[in-house]
């Protein structure tokens, strides 16, 4: 509307020269492709100026305009109004040569188009127009390279008849390379994609398909062989989302078989399952099912078994799934594994019930001839089951499957259409046993199996945190049996012994291992820490000859000559003085203490500790140890963390005066690169044997300093020192501990990480409380996270102290969605089976909603 | 490198197909069936090939390994059309007419 407006404006008509008054107008509507409203602005301007100008912009607008009515395939309409203009306009018949080409091919008489070119002079601009009809509409070679109106040397003809031959070479067989050279075609000519077609469809047959697609990367896609570009991509196996025409369809079909529509059938499946949308998944599994039977038939139980366990992850209703398939999927242990295996990796696993998939697979796997009843791969088994129930908290597993054991009743409803050999198979097992809701016997079974030293370790830590001592005892004992030159079971064993008070015993154990392995540096440490052991008890009986005995047996070893060693030794005969009442002799260790150790604060420390080891009384303490003054000129921080070490080399749970706090504290503040790593945490974990948890805080931050080397070990303190209700953060501390120790194979820190969140896990109240520890039994971190993790606790130097004034954003976050883009349906549902086997357990997970994580900074996947 | 490859076995791959042995082989019949393959594909040769059977071998050699790739390696999230073995893309050639009809087709 506006543009006619503007054309109706009355004018005067002016002939003139020069610049042509809206003819901008007329060129901006050419170029945004509107010919008509250009057309007759032009003409209104012509009209005004009449002038040679004005008449070369009016033909320009007309042929634009016959150009786009050839376009929209109104091909008599532009050969009149071609022929109007031509007769019309004087002008018109040189501008007009391009358009005049184009009108000649829209009939179709290729003759006429490509007469022109026998003319030597002819217009460069026409030849031009003539080459680019070629290039981007001749799809028959064969009647270019036959093509009367050219002499049959012309180079167009001889070029589409080595085309001709070369594309019927490379689709009959293989060819030679130098057959696809093709000089006759120039690579800038009107056939070049050709050419590379050509080449393209060779290098598909040599199954060189990275060559192939970059062919096709360069085949011009306004050309007629772009046409075959998605058809040559199917068979090539890149997806692609077009629909291919019914004569690409049959050539995909004829050159690779069935098996490509197979493969697009299944990617289909596979879109629909990602939409989670029902009806589409049901009619992508009839598609997929019977071009399976059609191309693999020998895949199709597989594939059934696939899509039934697809099908139970999204809770899709099982007799429509069924219907689609064509029947129930096999049960077999291939189903089961798979089936156990989603369900492991479910955002809500249950641990008890993926146990129970796990036996239905290895009764199916011994049947089937997978492995035998008893073999190491039944005893792998065993461990992955155990290893499972150790993710939950004890008493919530035994919750979990004392239920259940009373509710569950078995598979059945998986096993109605089975043929008889999957049937027989569950029949033999008519009474339910439930020996894999229990770790013990899993890990006993799993020993028994195949006796190694990771599965005894696996169970020995397990019976130690679960367990009393004697469940602990009787597996280290058949640890011993299995495999008596392993050293660790005696170790543990005299280790028990020892706490027990059997003292005799715990020596005789560790006899045995030091027979074993006496240069082994565990065996080594253990025979200093009993000893060191049997000297406290001695010293708490107010037995000072036996004292003095075990003292210089101590001191006879050559692993208490070590580091601070001797002064602890020193310490323990300090001790044996002051029960003995010999104030003088007491002075005179503890100066040689102090000596020792190089500091008079050191000496109070390690006397203190070694008293309270001793049972000594705190008065007895304060006569016989001078006061110590808590501004030394030496550091005090320096001379705790190295006792603490001590402490710790000895075997004895050293602990920090509570008065030293703040001055430990403002030291530690500033205690750059003084403290080597092993004392600031070993000042740290003294510190919380007292609950002193802002120094170990403080030890924390001084440890993060320190380096990459030591970042697992502080983060680890870091999430011991936190106060109670800072949850998420300790979260985050031990999963990056946990995957930087990961990184660094270290085992050591990676179970103290797990045994402290295992630990914390185990003071939960309810199951609730443990399901809203969304992905808890998820430790994996990304580098990048880890380092979020670690630039956040670096940060924060100070203790929190205000659970309300929370200043960090937790590292996962976590989303809730709704269950909208999953369709209801009426009917019972594929899991419904499951869910009815342990009502408790089923139905208020039904009522949660469904909870995601999202990964800061980016977002992670919603399911 | 090493560690996409260990990965590609364990997710798309049965070392027992690639190195040819039932179920039930044990140590033994595993190693005859990797060093018959070593000579079917010696690394010199066919060094990709080579490395495929080598991880299929790292895989089943150890016992324990071996039986925890059995539960573990099965991926019910895998996208199900890579069930399709890779060998199954038959190309046979059909002659022109087949292809010249799709440039024809409008």
């Amino acid at each position: 509307m506006k543009y006619k407006q503007q054309t109706k404006l009355p004018s005067p008509p002016v002939h003139r020269t020069g610049p042509i008054p809206q003819e901008e107008d007329v060129r901006a509507l050419l170029a945004k492709g509107k010919t008509k409203p250009a057309v007759e602005l032009a003409r209104e301007i012509h009209k005004r100026c009449g002038g040679p100008e004005s008449e070369a912009l009016l033909v320009d607008a007309y042929a634009a305009r016959i150009r786009s009515l050839l376009k929209t395939g109104l091909k008599e309409e532009a050969k009149a109004l071609f022929e109007l203009v031509r007769k019309r306009y004087r002008s018109a018949a040189a501008r007009f040569a391009d358009v005049g080409v184009l009108v000649s091919a829209s009939s179709g008489n290729l003759e006429e188009l490509l007469r022109p070119l026998n003319d030597p002079a002819l217009l460069p601009e026409i030849r031009r127009a003539i080459e680019e009809v070629i290039k981007s509409q001749v799809c028959d070679l064969s009647a270019l390279a036959e093509c009367p109106s050219l002499t049959a040397d012309h180079p167009l003809r001889t070029a589409a008849a080595a085309l001709l031959g070369a594309f019927a070479a490379v689709t009959v067989g293989p060819v030679e390379q130098s057959a696809l050279v093709l000089p006759e075609v120039s690579h800038r000519g009107p056939l070049a994609s050709w050419k590379i077609l050509v080449r393209a469809i060779a290098y598909f047959f040599e199954q060189d398909d990275a060559a192939s697609e970059r062919c096709l990367g360069i085949i011009d896609p306004d050309s007629p062989p772009a046409r075959l570009i998605p058809a040559l991509r199917t068979m090539l196996r890149a997806s692609t989302d077009k629909r291919l025409t019914p004569a690409a369809e049959s050539l995909v079909s004829q050159v690779c078989g069935s098996k490509v529509s197979f493969r697009r059938a299944l990617q289909a499946l596979d879109a629909a399952l990602e939409a989670r949308v029902q009806e589409k998944i049901l009619t992508e599994i009839q598609r997929a099912i019977a071009a399976c039977d059609l191309a693999c038939p020998e895949l199709l139980e597989r594939l059934r078994q696939h899509i039934s366990v697809r099908a139970l992850q999204l809770d899709l209703p099982t007799r429509k799934v069924r219907a689609a398939l064509g029947g129930a999927s096999l049960k077999n242990a291939y189903f089961w594994r798979l089936y156990a295996r989603s369900v492991e990796s479910s955002r809500e696993p249950i641990e008890p019930l993926i146990c129970a998939q796990w036996e239905q697979f290895r009764r199916h796997a011994v049947a089937e001839g997978w492995f035998r009843e008893k073999s190491p791969e039944a005893a792998a088994l065993y461990l992955h089951m155990a290893e499972r129930l150790l993710e939950l908290p004890g008493d919530l597993l035994e919750r979990l499957s004392s239920k259940l054991a009373e509710h569950f009743s078995g598979f059945q409803a998986f096993y109605e259409d089975q043929p008889p050999l999957i049937q027989e198979v569950e029949a033999k097992y008519k009474k339910v046993d439930f020996y894999f809701l229990s770790p013990s016997h899993l890990f006993e079974r799993a020993c028994t199996m195949d006796p190694h030293r990771e599965a005894f370790e696996q169970w020995l830590n397990w019976a130690r945190q679960e367990s009393d001592g004697r469940a602990a005892d009787y597996v280290a004992e058949c640890w011993h049996r299995a495999l008596p030159l392993n050293s660790q079971p005696l170790l543990y064993l005299m280790e028990s012994a020892e706490k027990r008070g059997a003292l005799n015993r715990a020596s005789a154990f560790l006899a045995q291992a030091q027979k074993l392995d006496a240069v082994n540096a565990e065996v080594r440490r253990a025979a200093l820490r009993l000893l060191v052991a049997q000297t406290g008890r001695h010293l708490r009986q107010s037995k000072p000859h036996l004292v003095e005995r075990d003292v210089a047996a101590l001191e006879a070893l050559p692993q208490a000559q070590l580091a601070d060693r001797p002064a602890f030794v020193v310490a323990l005969r300090w001790a044996s003085a002051v029960i003995g009442g010999d104030a003088e002799l007491a002075s005179r260790f503890f100066g040689q203490i102090g000596r020792l150790l190089g500091s008079s604060a050191a000496a109070s420390l390690l006397c203190e500790n070694a008293g309270a080891f001793g049972g000594l009384a705190r008065a007895d303490f304060d006569r016989h140890v001078p006061q110590v003054s808590l501004d030394p000129p030496e550091s005090l921080v320096a001379a705790t963390a190295r006792v603490c070490v001590l402490g710790d080399d000895v075997g004895v749970p050293f602990t920090i005066p509570t008065a030293w706090h703040a001055r430990l504290w403002q030291e530690l503040a500033n205690a750059h690169g003084k403290l080597e790593s092993r004392q600031v945490e070993m000042l740290g974990k003294a510190a919380l044997r007292t609950n002193q948890k802002e120094l170990a805080y403080a030890a924390s931050a001084a440890g993060l300093e320190l380096g990459a080397d030591q970042e697992a070990r502080f983060l680890l303190l870091r999430a011991r020192a936190l106060p109670e209700w800072e949850f998420d953060r300790r979260e985050d501390c031990i999963a990056a501990t946990v995957e930087l120790g990961r990184r660094r194979r270290d085992m050591s820190i990676i179970n103290e990480a797990m045994e402290l969140r295992r630990g914390r896990r185990n003071r939960m109240s309810s199951f609730f409380d443990w399901l809203d520890l969304e992905n808890w039994n998820e430790f994996s971190m990304t580098t990048e996270q880890i380092h979020a993790v670690l630039q956040r606790e670096k940060h924060a130097r100070a203790f929190p102290k205000d659970r309300h004034a929370r200043f960090h954003v937790p590292f996962r976050e976590t989303v809730f969605l709704d269950d909208d883009e999953l369709e209801n349906d009426d009917e019972p549902s594929a899991l419904d089976d499951t869910n009815q086997l342990v009502p408790e357990m089923g139905q208020p997970r039904g009522k949660r909603p469904k909870r995601v994580h999202r990964d800061l900074p980016g977002q992670g996947d919603l399911f | 490198m090493k560690t996409n490859r260990q990965a590609d076995i364990q997710l798309h791959e049965d070392p027992r197909v690639i190195l040819g042995v039932p179920l039930d082989a044990g140590d033994e019949r595993i190693r005859d069936a990797y060093l018959q393959k070593v000579k079917e594909h010696p690394p010199d040769r066919e060094p990709a090939e080579f490395e495929r059977i080598r991880d299929a071998y790292e895989v089943l050699r150890d016992p324990r390994r071996r039986a925890r790739h059995m539960f573990l390696s099965a991926d019910p999230q895998a996208a199900l059309v890579s069930l399709l073995p890779a060998s199954s893309q038959e190309r046979k050639f059909t002659g022109p007419d087949a292809w010249l009809a799709v440039l024809r087709e409008k």
